[in-house]
Parts: C-alpha cells; structure tokens; sequence
C-alpha cells in the first residue's frame, strides 16, 4: 500500500542511508527492524532483495568472514577486547568478537540495501520526472540555467521505452554480422557492430526529434508537473527525527 | 541546461540507455562468470570500460557540458528502476564516472582526443577506490583489510609475491587506467567514424 508521496519516499530513503552508515552496534539492528517494518507496511515490493539467495549468500559470506579476518589480521576487538581470542580452526584462530564484527558488517549491508530498495521501489518514473520537474522549479534553482533539469523527465522516459528496442536492434546486429561470417575477423567485426549500433541509435533520436518537431514538443515550456507533500509524509519525517534521536540518546 | 535542445535530451536519453543496455545484460553474464562476493576485478575493468566508452561516444554527440553526467544519472536510473537494481555500489559507480568524465572533459573545454582519454581512464581507475570506499561504507571495513584482501586477490591472480604488495596495487590501477584510456580513445575514434558515415562533421563541429 503506498501511503506517502515520492518526497516521503525520497526521505526514507536518504534517512536510512544516512543512519546505516553512521550507527553501530545494536543501532542498526533497531535500524534493520525499522526498516522491515516500514516494508511490511508501505513498501511490499522493496522488500524484494530478502526474497533472493543471493542476498543471503552475502550476508551469510559478511558474517563468516568477520570471525576469520580478526584472527587473521588481528583486528582489534570492540571496547579494546582483543580479537585473537577463541577457537582455532584450519590453521586459523577464529574470534567471537570476529563473529560480532561480521555480524556488524552484514546488518550495516542489510540495512543499507533496504533503505535503499524500500523508498526507491515506490517511486515511479513518472515520480522521478516529477521530483526533477519540481527541483527545477525551486525558486533559487530556476533561476540558474545550468540546474535546469526539466529536460531530464524527457530523456528518462526516451531511454525506458528504447531499453527494449535498443536491446533487440544490438541481438540483430551480432546475429547479422556472424551469419555474414564477421567473426573470422572479430577485430572488424566488432568495428562494424558498433558503427552499426551507434549509427542506429542516432537514426531512431533523429526519428524521436522529427516526432516531438511536429508536435511542436519543448521539454522547457508548458507546466511542469509537480509532487505535492502530503500530511503523512511530515508524519514520517517526525517519526524518522524522533527514531534517530531515540538511538542516539540510548 | 537550458540551452538543450529536444534532440540533446533524446540523445542523452538514447546513449543512456545504450549504457543500461550493457549493465542488465552484459552485467548479468558477468555476475554469473564473476559472482559479487568473489574478485570483482576483471568484471570491473569489462563493464567500466564498456560503459565509459558509451558515454564519452554519447559526448561526442552531444558537445554540451554536462551531457555526460546526465548520461550517467539516466543510466544510474534505468539501474534503480530495473527489477533487479536498487543495489548502491553500481549505481554510485555509474556516478562517480561521469562526473570524473565530465569534469575532464568541462576542463577541456573543446572535445579533444586527450580528454576522452583522460576521461575514460579516470573513470575506469576509479573502480580502484570505489572498492575501498564501498566495502568501508557497506561492511565497515578498515582501509587496511580492503589493502590486504586487495593485494591476496591480485597475489593469486598475477602470481606475484605478496610481499610486493605496492607492485600488485600498481599493477592492478596501471591495467585499470589502461582500459579506461583504451575506452576513451575508442569512444573518439567511433564518434568520428560514425560522424563520418552519417556526413555529421560538419555539424558537430559548428556545435
């Protein structure tokens, strides 16, 4: 369920950021709660990266390797407990206070993967389009033509519709030049392939160009679009304010 | 910006994408072939060159300051918007090279040759820091334990001694700035050749 603006969104996402990289300890478990909870609530889709293996084969990889690298390089422990003591195993010592280190390491990485993929997996691109729309029409920015981003919203939404076309145009080219046998000669065939791409690519701008022409298009003129801040997006900010100042008085 | 025109912003768009292009599907042959948690040299040196090598094309066409980063934004965005993006390391990558490009290139002024290939090479060369600064950030590491796993990695991989650690760390950015210049020079050398297919010399030029 969304429930906040792309601003609310946007905020969370530079909160959670910011706090993962600035707390330690217990800190980012509170964090990585907070985080989870958020998902559960708002933001179902951001929650996607804990559905993969490759996700908890990273963490998993952070965690094993914190009690290793401790009593190899013996890194010093937290609050001055050293790091070489404990088991040894392979010809390695291994450390506690290593296991709680790689235990640090993969919640900072948890935590900044969900701040990251919670509040961006809400924002459209047409959410995009309107933040860069509404950067643009701040009062201080408008007025410096080099922070003009109104243009932006046009190019993003050119580059998401020709993924796809751009994509098949590279698979016939290579497809074209190895059934013409350009590969015996790899070296020219990948000159040909690029020049083909290339040129390709400025042939379907200028076709984009002449259609926008016609419709007498300009990225700078008409209204722009803009995102209004709801209620519950202040709502959030608060929340955000009181959980930092909470973590950081405890 | 405001002195884009429609077909700036198309074509900032198109070589954006085109730098997407090579991040979803190359990328993801690559992270099989080089998974993440492994040496992620070589699929550093492929992707960034490639990329690079985009963008700084896309300068070619695009003779206005800024082109390049906005590139690099779009491209960063398709990324974050892609099902399986929102991941923080390549995105700030992407970033952090077009504005090394950008900024070569802003200094240069005029398009020239050695500009994109300074360009290209400090852009590539940044995936050298960006390791020490991205495993800091994410996993709290120390500068020290990036520089041993670091010259362990390229011990192994150029069967060097690990006591020549300075060695193995030069090695590693040396064929980092090398691949980068590579790009930068390629991008100027296919920009020409399709400026000159296309009969746009001249109009680019006059830009």
């Amino acid at each position: 369920m969304r429930r906040f603006s792309a601003w609310g969104y946007l905020a969370f996402t530079v909160w959670g950021l910011g706090m993962a990289t600035t707390v330690g300890g217990w800190r980012l478990g509170a964090l990585a709660v907070a985080e989870l909870a958020f998902g559960l609530a708002w933001s179902r889709e951001g929650l996607g990266p804990l559905r993969r293996l490759r996700f908890w084969l990273l963490m998993a990889a952070a965690v094993a390797l914190g009690p290793w690298l401790a009593g190899i390089h013996g890194i010093p422990g937290i609050n001055g407990v050293p790091g070489r003591s404990g088991l040894t195993g392979a010809g390695h010592q291994v450390s506690w206070v290593g296991l709680s280190l790689g235990l640090e390491m993969a919640g900072r990485a948890m935590t900044l993967m969900l701040a990251f993929s919670l509040g961006l997996s809400c924002l459209s691109m047409s959410d995009l389009v309107a933040i860069f729309d509404g950067i643009s029409c701040i009062p201080g920015i408008s007025s410096l033509p080099s922070l003009n981003l109104r243009g932006l919203g046009l190019a993003l939404g050119v580059a998401t519709n020709m993924l796809t076309t751009l994509q098949t145009m590279a698979r016939v080219t290579f497809e074209t030049i190895k059934l013409r046998g350009g590969l015996r000669r790899p070296l020219v065939a990948l000159r040909l392939f690029l020049v083909t791409l290339v040129s390709n690519t400025l042939r379907y701008g200028d076709q984009l160009v002449d259609a926008a022409s016609v419709r007498a298009f300009d990225p700078q003129q008409g209204r722009a679009r803009r995102v209004p801040l709801r209620r519950d997006d202040l709502w959030l900010v608060a929340a955000m304010a009181a959980f930092s100042v909470g973590v950081f008085l405890l | 910006m405001s002195s884009y025109k429609v077909r700036d912003w198309v074509i900032v768009g198109l070589f954006g994408a085109l730098w997407g292009v090579v991040e979803t599907t190359l990328g993801t042959y690559l992270n099989v072939i080089f998974p993440s948690f492994t040496n992620t040299f070589f699929k550093g040196v492929i992707l960034g060159g490639i990329g690079v090598a985009v963008a700084l094309t896309g300068r070619f066409f695009v003779r206005k300051r800024g082109s390049v980063l906005l590139i690099g934004v779009i491209t960063a965005l398709l990324k974050m918007l892609s099902p399986a993006g929102s991941r923080i390391g390549p995105i700030a990558a992407i970033i952090m090279q077009s504005v090394l490009m950008e900024l070569v290139l802003s200094l240069a002024g005029d398009p020239q040759r050695w500009a994109f290939l300074l360009g290209g090479a400090l852009a590539v060369g940044w995936n050298f820091p960006h390791k020490f600064i991205m495993m800091r950030i994410m996993y709290g590491r120390t500068i020290v334990q990036v520089y041993q796993k670091l010259t362990q990695d390229g011990s192994q991989m150029l069967g060097i001694d690990p006591s020549l650690a300075l060695l193995i760390l030069a090695v590693l950015l040396g064929v980092r700035l090398l691949a980068g210049g590579i790009a930068g020079w390629s991008a100027w050398a296919l920009g020409g050749a399709v400026a000159e297919r296309l009969g746009q010399r001249g109009q680019l030029a006059a830009q």
